[in-house]
């Protein structure tokens, strides 16, 4: 290693291009850019107003700060869509009822059993929820422990269920497996048995049934894979965005609802005629000295 | 003897049904019966409200049937992104409205004796699931449960083709293609045989709910109504329509500017007459007079019988805001629109299941009673597609109560509603995680 007259161990340091500027007791990186700081080019430009106008309107620092801003701002918005509830609803109470109005009696006793009563006094919201799943996902590697429980393996048993119980739902499992030759006289019912799909007597859904589809459909083995396959998460379930190439998305004018056909140079939002920027200007800008 | 008592369990079966269709904004339920007409459903807004006026909170039902004064209402609702959340409130809510000797007659039931049928959206969380099975036994005690996904119940309501020949009650529809454009949001779910192909479920995050906020951002640029909910929803279903063509029908309501003012088109622009809750109880809409004086009319100075007018002209609002099912990228919100939404979702399929699935749309949700959203949609879809494809899209009868509907069918079919339903004994004996495995289909019984 040591081949050069190698004096001293210092780490290696390599300066990173950076955009921001940081401060840093007694030190500074300060980002120079272009020509500015040749005095020969901007000779007499003491004016920062000039200076700014010459960099095109806007520096690199305040274009990245004006687009994270607004998509912060179209972040929040969304959010703001899609709130179920009104801004104060946490605080709303639900008032006590009277315990005689209900059958069940002790209406207003907080939940019957343990269960019951963690999740009624849950303040959880679907935040929370959502947060779990995904946390409980990525620990396990799959999206539902309950569910996967009896294909694992049959020798353990996923409940506590004794063990002549659990041989009495295999023996009506086995009397409903054969629910698919039935089928061309009538659609099988939902909630089918996933035994069929594996079962080595799988059934070929007669032609006739289906005859008024001009298309062979796929075979009953590859749709009850289909239909067994496990459900998506909330979030895989969620609409693709377009694609690539489809047209940018529309601006409107913020004061009229028309197209946003220019953009204001102090906040970037869109206005469509001088009538809407004066009105803009006047009462919606918020950034007065930018 | 564990045989004896599973073929004991039939013999057990609840007579009655209670159908429960959990909505965001309403909740419909009912119990089924032989002749299953959809007014036997109550339609009951499913949330808790406060008045600021008159200091009352407002429970579910009482929200219709007491109120007199919508203003300035907050409102907490149990069920979040169309899942049960809260399920304090919801407890409260399902008691005003089913359980209480003050529900309608036709809806008490003992929970003991009776089997519930529940709708639940698609890709829930399991904890979600996990609570809703617990509620419902060990809280409420219902006898017999299902929990049944609201597009799957929605096959079993009577096809919206006219060509279809209908089915007896109980069996559902054999392929479709349920669009469930909700308060929350707007789902496509294949269905074969009235079961869920859920790998290709798809969800748009716009629903009711996003277009009545939006509405009231637009509506707010020039009126302050951020506190009006109910308001605002009201002037949604009453005003708001899907335009054909999008970038005409923006032209044609435009200002114009400084110096070529234009008349907006007088066929688009409405007046809307706010009410007050004295005189005028619901808000309505009216042709734009522009020659109108605001000021007087406030007074009721030429108004008739003199009494004060409150009008809010609304003009591009109209369609701008049901255009965000279609375009979601108008909010900046980074998925494609409905029709493309529901081209996912059959893409996803084999190639030769695609026609059977697009000759099959039904659309239901109450987002769907906005006015065009079946020809936009349609013409949409038929220029996605190839065009020796058919294209056939329908809105169910009652759009709202097509799950509620589907469900009361199902019901009636005492064997088909057995092989869904699990009893409270099965729960005891076998645990939340095997009535979860049941619902999923997942176990043979």
């Amino acid at each position: 290693m040591a081949s050069g007259p190698l004096r001293f161990r210092t780490p290696h340091i390599e300066e990173l291009a950076t955009a921001q500027s940081r401060q840093t007791p007694g030190f500074a990186w300060v980002a120079v850019s272009g020509g500015q700081g040749d005095p020969a080019k901007n000779w007499g430009t003491s004016n920062r107003k000039r200076q700014r106008t010459s960099l095109g309107g806007q520096t690199e620092q305040q274009k990245e700060a004006l687009s994270a801003r607004q998509q912060r701002e179209i972040e929040r918005k969304i959010r703001d869509l899609s709130s179920d509830n009104s801004k104060d609803a946490r605080e709303l109470p639900i008032p006590k009822r009277d315990g005689s109005s209900s059958g069940g009696g002790g209406a207003a006793r907080p939940g019957k059993t343990t269960n019951t009563k963690r999740i009624l006094a849950s303040g959880k919201t679907f935040a929370h929820y959502l947060d779990d799943e995904e946390a409980e996902i990525i620990r396990t590697g799959r999206r539902d422990v309950d569910l996967e429980a009896p294909t694992q393996s049959a020798a353990q048993r996923p409940s506590k269920t004794p063990l002549h119980r659990r041989k009495v739902r295999e023996n009506s499992a086995a009397s409903v497996t054969p629910e698919p030759t039935t089928a061309s006289s009538r659609p099988p019912p939902k909630l089918q048995t996933a035994q069929s799909s594996s079962g080595p007597e799988v059934v070929e859904v007669p032609v006739d049934s289906l005859a008024d589809e001009s298309l062979r459909l796929p075979t009953e083995a590859e749709l009850e894979a289909l239909l067994n396959a496990p459900p998506l998460t909330y979030n895989e379930a969620r609409s693709a965005p377009p694609s690539s190439g489809a047209p940018a998305p529309r601006r409107f004018c913020e004061t009229c609802g028309y197209w946003g056909r220019v953009r204001c140079m102090k906040c970037g939002s869109m206005v469509c005629s001088v009538t809407c920027k004066d009105d803009h200007d006047q009462f919606k800008c918020l950034k007065m000295y930018a | 003897m564990a045989r004896q008592q599973t073929d004991h369990a039939p013999s057990h079966f609840p007579s009655r049904t209670l159908v429960l269709d959990n909505g965001a904004h309403t909740l419909k339920a009912g119990i089924a019966s032989p002749d299953s007409r959809p007014d036997k459903c109550h339609t009951v807004p499913n949330c808790i409200a406060r008045s600021h006026r008159d200091k009352r909170t407002y429970i579910g039902p009482e929200l219709t049937a007491e109120c007199d004064d919508f203003g300035e209402l907050a409102f907490r609702r149990p069920v979040e992104k169309g899942y049960i959340v809260n399920w304090e409130s919801e407890k409260a809510i399902w008691e005003r409205s089913i359980l209480d000797k003050k529900a309608p007659r036709d809806l008490q039931c003992e929970p003991q004796e009776t089997t519930l049928v529940l709708s639940e959206p698609p890709s829930a969380p399991a904890q979600l699931q996990r609570n809703a099975d617990e509620m419902v036994f060990e809280e409420f005690g219902f006898a017999g449960y299902a929990r049944v996904l609201a597009p799957a119940l929605s096959s079993y309501a009577p096809s919206p083709f006219a060509s279809t020949a209908q089915s007896p009650s109980g069996l559902p529809l054999e392929c479709l293609l349920v669009v469930d454009a909700g308060h929350s949001h707007t789902t496509t779910t294949p269905l074969y045989h009235g079961r869920p192909l859920h790998g290709s479920i798809r969800r748009l995050e716009v629903g009711g709910k996003t277009l009545t906020n939006q509405m009231k951002e637009l509506i707010s640029r020039t009126f302050d109504v951020h506190r009006e909910d109910w308001l605002v929803g009201e002037i949604k279903e009453d005003v708001c329509y899907v335009s054909q063509a999008f970038n005409a029908d923006l032209e044609r309501v435009w200002k114009g500017g400084r110096h070529d003012p234009r008349r907006p088109d007088a066929s688009v622009v409405v007046d809307y007459v706010l009410p007050d809750y004295e005189t005028i109880k619901r808000g309505f809409a009216r042709p734009h007079d522009p020659s109108v004086n605001l000021r007087n009319r406030a007074l009721g100075i030429g108004t008739e019988g003199g009494r004060r007018e409150h009008i809010l002209t609304i003009g591009n609002e109209r369609f701008v805001v049901p255009e965000l099912l279609f375009t979601p990228s108008d909010i900046g919100l980074p998925q494609a629109g409905l029709p493309s939404t529901i081209l996912q979702s059959i893409h996803s399929l084999p190639a030769s299941l695609h026609q059977a699935f697009l000759a099959n749309i039904v659309v239901t949700g109450g987002t769907s009673k906005i006015s065009g959203f079946l020809e936009r949609l349609e013409a949409e879809l038929r220029s996605m597609v190839d065009s020796d494809m058919l294209v056939r899209v329908a809105r169910a009868e009652d759009p709202v109560r097509n799950a509620w509907l589907g469900g009361a069918r199902l019901a009636q079919s005492r064997e088909a509603m057995e092989k869904v339903t699990v009893t409270r004994r099965d729960y005891l004996e076998n645990g939340e995680g095997w009535v979860r495995r049941v619902f999923a289909g997942k176990t043979g019984r």
